[in-house]
């Protein structure tokens, strides 16, 4: 079985047509984690026991002739910062290390009521800070495409994943390009839907206003398969949209009807050279097959890195000041012997608990939202947000989808960029000005470089999410046409 | 835009985090470098702008405030107040906060 090329799609035909049992194909992939995963450490922790049992739950509904969902008994690995009732979720901290969740994310409710397989947590950076995997409070992922560099961060784990073939898709979150960039780096697809389509509840909070939870998945087609399945209102999250959306699977977008964005300030230094040729490749045979190129401007695309390093960290210091000690979590509370105050407790529970690039976020946030200087970062930083909303709003009344490199680089070496955070920072220069405006992104495999993958992100319209994965999906399709 | 020690002790002070005596230096150069770099949204002309508060335009979301929403069931809650490091029975436990 090749479980490296194994889809969704693949996936459920194999099982409706009993020619595997759930039962198997969950072995398998816990068979070549243990195999394989020493190496990659792409999982925190494997649910083994739990997705036999719903395994064998899915089996016995096909054997007695029972039709079966898309994603019914298929392995899906998911980020250690989503909640699954009674299994660990540590978000890569210390802070939580033994904790237990005690209730299932929304997303998990309804990939259970789905019957989907989870076969384990992924690894990431601590609370999702990060573009490596390095921040990981348990030690990094490895990227399968080569060992001696970074799966891209911070839903690196999950990237790995689906790479290595430990599962068939996972999810991840996206706060400033976490899901796209290690999507980008390991050579698979990654989505972040527009903000407000799938609910945050049970996802550990990073920045509010910036999460989103989405898959990674080995094509177009999956993606659009769990999309489905976790989007949707919900009263539990206040920021999530209630709305009728489109059908990915009727009829497919006629590619002489597409008008493709490209923003010239996101051609520019910095960009490797590479990089750049693939992608202009791409758009080259975009416009042969008959899709309209239009040059566009984004002219606030230059800030949207320092107004994203305000405004994230400010919630960041907001969020996890739920982090104290005394509720849940690591605590020095009971381990020593001087009788400590509450203000004590506070101080070594959190130093201890939270490592460095977490504890620099949470100082960051303090000092920009501190009396004095809240109007000269944070405001400022709102009202920049704003401008650039407005450079994709005007964008999209000319183009359909925005077309630029997901990240400026391949997959870097370890150790690389931690000395200097600004530097690790810098690797998110092409995506979180989509995080700041809402709007949907998509990063989808090119090329290899030099044997590194190169990725290229689609970015859509507010809630035109459906649109967005068709056009992908056409792109998806040239990509393999020109290889 | 240079932190010094001292300034990253009060704001480690205000965030309630323990620092050690050799990570003082360490943080006051980065998080004074990342300041450096926000520095230029001062080169942006904001003047007639609003600001954006939320990842949404949606206003004042309300529903119903039903506890059984969030915590159905007796074992949630027994897993919750389980995951405290001090209580005594349904109550977490804090040392004196008065000394």
């Amino acid at each position: 079985m090749d479980l490296k090329n194994l889809t969704i799609k693949k996936a459920h035909e194999l099982l409706k047509k009993k020619e595997l049992t759930s039962v198997e194909l969950t072995e398998l992939f816990l068979k070549n984690i243990k195999e394989k995963d020493g190496d990659i450490h792409a999982f925190l922790s494997l649910n083994e026991e739990e997705a036999t049992q719903a395994a064998k739950k899915v089996d016995e509904r096909i054997s007695r002739g029972e039709p079966i969902e898309m994603l019914a008994g298929i392995p899906a690995a998911i980020k250690d910062n989503i909640l699954i009732r009674g299994t660990k979720v540590t978000a890569a901290s210390k802070i939580l290390e033994n904790y237990i969740a005690p209730y299932d994310a929304t997303v998990i409710k309804k990939l259970k009521e789905e019957e989907a397989i989870f076969i384990g947590k992924t690894n990431m950076d601590e609370f999702a800070m990060g573009s490596s995997t390095e921040n990981s409070a348990f030690g990094p992922t490895r990227n399968p495409v080569d060992l001696e560099r970074v799966p891209g961060g911070s839903s690196g784990g999950s990237a790995a994943a689906v790479k290595a073939g430990f599962s068939v898709y996972a999810l991840g979150s996206d706060t400033g390009g976490s899901i796209r960039q290690p999507a980008g780096f390991c050579g698979v697809v990654g989505f972040k839907p527009t903000y407000g389509a799938v609910s945050r509840h049970g996802l550990i909070a990073m920045a509010s206003s910036l999460d989103q939870i989405g898959p990674i998945a080995r094509n177009v087609d999956d993606a659009a398969a769990v999309f489905e399945i976790i989007r949707g209102v919900d009263e539990l999250d206040s920021t999530s949209v209630d709305l009728d959306w489109q059908d990915y699977w009727d009829s497919p977008l006629d590619i002489e009807e597409i008008k493709i964005g490209v923003p010239r300030e996101y051609f520019i230094h910095g960009l490797n050279p590479k990089i750049e040729k693939n992608i202009k490749s791409v758009i080259s045979k975009l416009e042969k097959e008959g899709a309209k190129i239009e040059e566009i401007s984004l002219p606030y695309s230059e800030w949207a890195l320092a107004t994203y390093y305000i405004i994230m960290p400010a919630e960041v210091s907001a969020n996890l000041a739920r982090f104290d000690g005394i509720r849940y979590g690591y605590s020095t509370i009971n381990k020593e012997e001087r009788l400590q105050n509450l203000f004590d407790v506070y101080l070594k529970s959190r130093g201890k608990g939270f490592g460095a690039e977490v504890r620099r976020r949470i100082m960051l946030g303090t000092y920009i939202l501190s009396a004095g200087y809240y109007d000269a970062y944070y405001t400022r930083a709102q009202k920049v947000r704003r401008l650039i909303k407005q450079d994709f709003d005007r964008a999209f009344k000319e183009v359909d989808v925005i077309i630029t490199p997901t990240s400026p680089t391949t997959a870097f070496k370890f150790g690389e960029k931690t000395q200097d955070p600004l530097s690790m920072y810098l690797a998110d220069v092409y995506t979180v000005s989509v995080n700041l405006a809402g709007v949907p992104g998509i990063s989808i495999p090119v090329a290899n470089e030099q044997g590194l993958p190169v990725g290229l992100q689609l970015i859509g319209k507010n809630f035109d999410d459906v649109k967005l994965l068709k056009i992908a999906k056409i792109v998806e399709q040239l990509i393999k046409e020109m290889t | 835009m240079a932190l010094t020690k001292k300034e990253v002790e009060k704001i480690a002070e205000l965030a309630r985090l323990g620092l050690a005596e050799k990570e003082k230096e360490k943080f006051a150069e980065d998080l004074s470098s990342v300041l450096g770099y926000v520095q230029k949204l001062s080169e942006v002309n904001i003047e007639k702008v609003e600001s954006i508060t939320g990842g949404t335009s949606l206003e004042s979301v309300m529903r119903k405030d039903d506890e059984t929403k969030c915590i159905s069931d007796p074992q949630m809650r027994k897993q919750i107040l389980s995951a405290s490091p001090n209580r005594e029975d349904d109550y977490f436990k804090v040392p004196s906060i008065l000394d």
